[in-house]
């Protein structure tokens, strides 16, 4: 059995001011050379988690309340400032939704690649300008010499969010998280992306942690799901099984309220009403309040339990067909 | 009984991205010899990759800007040269609906003036009249008339749409332009919105131009799909035909590339390599060729018009010179590959939050 290369327990993150936790006791691990998809709505708290794994959480006005992240054996929140840039960049590596503001627009691509690789090898000028080649080439960009010396604003989305990789793979990090990667791209675009990184991971054994909103993207790319809802992991396990089994009520309605591309339906199945704010986040199931299937008992916290296989699931009424049959086991129904 | 409400003929926009001292100034040519028919009462989707010219042709549709060339006829009158009196007042049967409901709302003003500022326009009732109907307009898009003091950054992306969407309706139009309607919104307010236009389209008869990128919405919605590429159409056809039995290849790599929701469901893809061309030298002959994996010789220099092509009367039209010898693949089925306990979890959702499969509101036009 190999160890985990990076461990999360019980992660939480707080705004300042405000009463709960709004990364709310989040725990997962990720193997080497795995893919875990992060799915969830906008203000569900995946960016956060992934801000404050690299270190680059906006303190104030966010803070860490509590958990922590094993990574090769340490704590990456106990570490000191200077410890966490060594590994960020190096060890582990970000690539972000919009590569054009993330790529600095005043830099050469192939100094911007070079830069990241002497800081964290120590390498010559020269040498690190070799590997900056030789990842361009890797991640297939065309005329890859030519490239090295043009600016973002010459390439197209595409390209940039090539490079970007380029960047965030030159290290050869153990963990690369990848915040949206194709969400800014066209679908085309996005097949060359989602294959490249996949080919890339299978050479490197770079375990991948991919934040998306798109199942299309998870089905594809996941070994293992975590889906999460305003800041807490209301399910997670295998990507199959989660597909195959999907047992908390709001990843059921997630699913159905993507078009099929299967027959055609005449209406969306919607999930009614929008994520709870920030500052009014419920005590009990953060689900509740949009859930058909919510009834008294769901103003107690679910905990999160294992249904084997490495499934788990936070919801008082999972299965669902279970709660839906005659006898409710809890009293009062909405 | 099909009337066609709008129709572009030869339509075209040039862009001049730089004017030099001397010689030449270098032209984009954004939309190029574009020839459209659009039906009373149906959703017609536009679709193609960034920079091929769909929300261009949008604007130029209902005039927003001015075409190079060509002639746009709304029920029989050429917009497109309509004086601009005559043309403001028939801005009440047509309007728009952006992509990005952070940008498109004045923030200094309240929703209810936001929604009742189109009525004042063009005159329609007196002041009490006008809250009137906005109140009703809010209550239609799933709103309440309460929500009409307050300011677009007190609401969410979701609502920031369904307050766009007001805003369009509240003339009465009998043509909605949305380009991008539900892209910026999350997947599940996107269905909440994409179930408000249909209901919407439904009640008032409207006719919907829906300018989209994910093809899983248009599939949905729309009852005929026009496919573009850098400027042109390449294939146009009824949402069914084009989806299971698409005749461009272009439009089969933009099926093969959709991500399915379903593990193992996907086979081996017919990858598209590259990016679309700079549109400012767009490729000679066929626009398509320098990625087309079954292009030949003659696509390199001979430019495919856009054609007849399928059984007759099925309307469908594609620009390829080979679309009579390809066989291209449709779009494979994904539910089949969706387990028994996923299906029977799917329906027990759907029976929970009270839309039974089929007509949840009354389907009057």
């Amino acid at each position: 059995m190999t160890d985990p290369v990076l461990s999360v327990t019980d992660l939480s993150i707080r705004m300042q001011g405000a009463p709960t936790d709004l990364v709310d006791g989040l725990s997962f691990d990720l193997m080497p050379g795995e893919t875990l998809c992060v799915v969830g709505e906008s203000g569900c708290g995946k960016s956060l988690t992934a801000l404050a794994l690299m270190g680059l959480l906006p303190t104030p006005p966010l803070r860490l309340t509590g958990g922590s992240a094993r990574f090769a054996g340490r704590d990456l929140f106990a570490m000191s400032a200077p410890e966490r840039r060594q590994i960020r960049g190096g060890d582990m590596a970000m690539i972000f939704q919009e590569p054009m503001t993330s790529l600095n627009p005043a830099l050469r691509i192939g100094e911007q690649i070079a830069e990241s690789v002497r800081r964290h090898s120590g390498a010559s000028r020269d040498a690190a300008r070799q590997r900056a080649l030789e990842m361009l080439e890797r991640v297939r960009i065309p005329a890859p010499h030519k490239r090295l010396d043009e600016y973002p604003h010459q390439l197209s989305g595409g390209m940039r969010q090539r490079a970007m990789i380029a960047m965030a793979l030159a290290n050869d990090p153990s963990v690369l998280i990848a915040d949206e990667p194709t969400t800014a791209l066209d679908v085309t675009i996005q097949a060359q992306i989602l294959d490249l990184m996949r080919a890339l991971q299978q050479q490197s054994r770079t375990a991948l942690i991919l934040i998306t909103h798109d199942l299309g993207v998870v089905a594809e790319m996941a070994d293992k799901v975590l889906v999460m809802y305003a800041g807490r992991a209301v399910e997670a396990g295998p990507a199959a099984s989660i597909f195959r089994d999907p047992q908390h009520p709001y990843t059921i309605g997630l699913m159905s309220s993507m078009p099929s591309l299967g027959t055609r339906t005449d209406r969306l199945v919607t999930i009614p009403g929008v994520v709870p704010p920030p500052n009014a986040l419920p005590d009990g199931c953060r689900f509740a309040a949009r859930c058909p299937f919510a009834d008294a008992a769901c103003a107690a916290k679910p905990a999160f339990d294992m249904l084997g296989d490495g499934h788990g699931v936070a919801c008082w009424h999972a299965p669902i067909e279970q709660t839906r049959s005659p006898a409710p086991a809890m009293g009062a129904i909405a | 009984m099909t009337r066609t409400i709008l129709k572009a003929t030869g339509l075209r926009k040039d862009f001049v991205t730089q004017k030099p001292l001397f010689g030449a100034p270098t032209v984009v040519k954004a939309v190029n010899g574009v020839d459209l028919d659009i039906q009373a009462g149906e959703t017609f989707a536009i679709v193609g990759e960034s920079g091929c010219g769909k929300s261009t042709l949008a604007r130029l549709l209902v005039r927003l800007i001015e075409p190079t060339e060509g002639e746009v006829w709304f029920n029989d009158r050429d917009i497109a040269h309509l004086p601009a009196d005559d043309m403001r007042a028939l801005r009440k049967d047509l309007q728009f609906i952006f992509q990005d409901p952070f940008s498109s709302l004045n923030p200094r003003m309240t929703v209810g003036a936001l929604i009742e500022e189109p009525l004042r326009a063009h005159g329609q009732g007196d002041s009490a009249a006008r809250q009137a109907r906005v109140a009703e307009l809010l209550g239609r898009v799933g709103l309440t008339p309460a929500h009409a003091d307050r300011f677009p950054h007190e609401f969410s992306g979701g609502q920031r749409q369904r307050i766009g969407i007001a805003r369009a309706l509240a003339t009465g139009p009998k043509l909605i332009i949305g380009d991008e309607p539900v892209s910026a919104l999350d997947v599940s307010i996107q269905a909440q919105v994409v179930n408000i236009l249909e209901d919407l389209k439904a009640e008032f008869g409207l006719t919907l131009i829906v300018i989209a990128h994910d093809l899983a919405v248009i599939r949905h919605m729309s009852d005929r799909v026009a496919v573009m590429y850098l400027g042109e159409l390449v294939e146009v056809g009824r949402c069914e035909d084009l989806f299971s039995a698409p005749r461009h290849p272009y439009t089969e790599a933009l099926l093969a590339a959709i991500p399915i929701a379903s593990v193992g469901a996907r086979k081996a893809r017919t990858q598209l390599d590259g990016d679309l061309p700079n549109p400012i030298s767009p490729p000679p002959g066929c626009r398509f060729h320098t990625r087309c994996p079954y292009a030949s010789a003659r696509c390199k220099t001979e430019h495919p018009p856009l054609r007849a092509a399928g059984p007759q009367g099925a309307g469908h039209q594609v620009a390829c010179h080979h679309a009579d010898d390809l066989s291209l693949q449709g779009l494979q089925d994904a539910s089949a590959a969706r387990s028994a306990a996923a299906s029977a979890r799917f329906d027990l959702y759907r029976a929970a939050r009270g839309a039974a499969p089929g007509p949840a509101t009354s389907e009057t036009t």
